[in-house]
């Protein structure tokens, strides 16, 4: 009896431990990732911005591929429909930064909702088809529509003084990332991510379950344009004037291939891949033309079709090694820190 | 307008011969092809650094562009397609796609982003087809598309096309008589990539190209006009290249000149796309294998 009460305290204290230091450790992890922040002054400031918009962008993509399991090679078109509307909300209607957010998140995902409905009624392969050709379609037509988007010449999306400053506009990403981030948790954790997860195994027998597979697909459709406006949104407010070239659509499947690296269906993969090829097209071209000796082949061009490169060439390690993505590879870490004590 | 509808005919050539490679790889292996496109950039890149910038003779750039095809075309079937054989079918398609950039980012590496000129398989001013100037190249390539789609729809009635069709439909029990997967998935990359070459190779010389040009503005066209055939029809991916040619540039006029809409060619085939998916999914010509 007394032993065994010494070994459950034993056991309680162990326990309590293991807690404090794994608390200890994320908050360590979350110390050193937030330094740049706090030293890097306004450069690093813009660089955490990107990559946090890049992450919710991941994010977004996470909902509708890890979660629904449907494809969209023209994610750009939501974004970009998000970063426009904020532009038009915040330089021609002069609202506040808060209502260019909501328009763009509300751009986004009528966007997607609609694009969602008629898509959904093709399947598989031809979806992928479907987002690319309209993610091509709202590149050349609505991003160049003179009235709305300023034509070449871009819409500006002035900052509010609040948030003029690069920290604080960094902290504001953040914010909206965090925010992202607890709504994909809550949307995976209950019966909405269970449906979800039945509709992406197999459609057929989540329908004989009696879940409403194309209200759910819909569904993800809409929250996955949801986050993607609110990226552009973000995006536009983060460059302070958006173009249609930002938009192209080689950057709609690095950000579908970025996705896949981190790991579908993996919250800590998505957003550290994200937040890797976000700064690898910044932080790459100085770092190479700071070493000592230069490759003949290497010029200011080739720069800038290096970052797409790297993303590939990870896409194929991953897929062909660990489809789990970053996330695999990290999966013993993240379950010591979130449940090793529960075994 | 006619010159518009004459222009398309012979753009829509372009589409028909890269859909026939699609819808080769769709029969046989019910994947769509993303990186069908870069046969065509790898073949029209070699060719393009024999023939100009080494002095060879035109018909050594052509087979070394083709065989730089076909090796790439193996080299994917063999390190990207055949692990990921049992993966599902978005994850292959998002390597595909990660396969058509690969390749245009080694294009542009060794490369560098500059337009080039490829000289034509035939010198000639070329003719006057309802007001549009058509040039020999373009007329070589109606002539290629037709021969080459006639001759696809042959291979599918052969032996090896039905053999090819057989792993398709149950590798399992193709095998059982005697269908080596792994020679088929050979085969049928093989003969995608070199259909893929004989397209970049026929239209490299219309225009001025870049890295990445038959994938950027070639590819959801072609796969337009093979989901208009019906995806698994050759006689389709013919009709449904030239429907998509003509489609495209009937928008560029009546949207684009008139309306003055912007991304005028874009927005015709999308809607073209969606009609078809909405109204006849199954296509022009399509039915079952």
């Amino acid at each position: 009896m007394a032993t065994a009460t010494m070994t459950f305290a034993r056991v309680k204290v162990q326990r309590r431990f293991g807690l404090a230091l794994r608390v200890t450790l994320v908050i360590a992890l979350l110390a050193v990732a937030a330094l740049p922040l706090v030293y890097g002054g306004d450069v690093w400031a813009q660089r955490i911005s990107r990559a946090a918009i890049y992450a919710i962008i991941g994010l977004s993509i996470n909902t509708l591929t890890g979660h629904a399991g449907q494809i969209s090679l023209g994610h750009q078109a939501f974004v970009g429909i998000g970063a426009f509307a904020a532009a038009f909300t915040a330089s021609r209607l002069g609202a506040p930064l808060g209502f260019g957010l909501a328009a763009g998140a509300v751009a986004g995902m009528a966007t997607a909702a609609v694009v969602g409905m008629v898509a959904l009624r093709v399947t598989g392969l031809y979806l992928a088809l479907v987002t690319l050709a309209f993610g091509l379609t709202a590149e050349t037509t609505i991003f160049n529509w003179r009235e709305f988007t300023g034509g070449g010449a871009g819409a500006f999306a002035p900052r509010p003084d609040i948030l003029s400053g690069d920290r604080a506009f960094a902290l504001l990403c953040l914010g909206v990332l965090a925010l992202v981030l607890y709504a994909d948790w809550r949307l995976v954790s209950t019966k909405a991510g269970r449906a979800l997860a039945a509709v992406r195994n197999d459609e057929r027998i989540a329908a004989t379950l009696g879940i409403d597979t194309t209200g759910y697909k819909l569904a993800a459709f809409s929250l996955s344009g949801l986050a993607a406006g609110l990226a552009g949104g973000l995006f536009a407010h983060w460059n302070q004037v958006v173009q249609a070239m930002d938009f192209e659509f080689q950057v709609a499947l690095v950000w579908v291939l970025m996705t896949v690296v981190g790991g579908l269906r993996s919250r800590l993969g998505v957003v550290l891949a994200s937040a890797f090829f976000a700064l690898l097209p910044l932080t790459l071209p100085n770092f190479l033309s700071g070493l000592p000796w230069q490759p003949p082949f290497l010029n200011e061009a080739v720069y800038h079709v290096l970052p797409p490169f790297i993303v590939v060439v990870m896409l194929l390690l991953v897929l062909r090694f660990f489809p789990g993505g970053l996330g695999q590879l990290l999966r013993p870490a993240t379950r010591w820190l979130t449940k090793g004590g529960r075994r | 307008m006619g010159a518009f509808i004459a222009l398309g005919v012979f753009q829509g050539a372009v589409y028909g011969l890269l859909a026939v490679g699609i819808v080769l790889v769709y029969k046989a292996k019910r994947v769509f092809n993303f990186a069908q496109g870069e046969f065509g950039g790898v073949a029209a890149f070699t060719a393009f650094s024999l023939v100009v910038s080494l002095g060879l003779p035109y018909w050594v750039g052509v087979a070394g562009g083709l065989a730089a095809a076909v090796a790439m075309g193996l080299t994917v079937e063999r390190v990207i397609v055949r692990p990921l054989e049992s993966e599902s079918r978005t994850i292959m398609l998002v390597a595909l796609v990660g396969v058509a950039l690969f390749t245009i980012a080694i294009i542009v590496l060794l490369g560098q982003p500059i337009p080039r000129v490829m000289p034509p398989l035939v010198q000639g001013t070329g003719l006057n087809l309802l007001g549009a100037g058509i040039l020999p190249q373009q007329l070589i390539l109606l002539a290629v598309l037709a021969v080459l789609a006639a001759a696809m729809a042959w291979f599918f009635k052969t032996d090896l096309g039905l053999a090819v069709l057989a792993s398709s439909q149950d590798t399992r029990a193709a095998q059982v008589v005697g269908i080596s997967p792994v020679a088929i998935s050979r085969l049928v990359w093989g003969m995608a990539a070199l259909l893929g070459g004989i397209a970049g190779l026929l239209y490299a010389p219309v225009g001025i190209f870049t890295p990445g040009f038959m994938t950027l503005t070639m590819l959801v066209p072609a796969f337009a006009a093979a989901v208009l055939g019906g995806m698994t029809s050759l006689p389709g991916a013919f009709v449904g290249g030239i429907a998509i040619g003509v489609v495209q540039n009937l928008g560029i006029y009546l949207l684009g000149q008139q309306l003055k809409v912007p991304g005028a060619a874009e927005l015709g085939v999308f809607a073209l796309l969606m009609l078809v998916l909405l109204i006849r999914p199954q296509g022009l010509l399509g039915k079952e294998a």
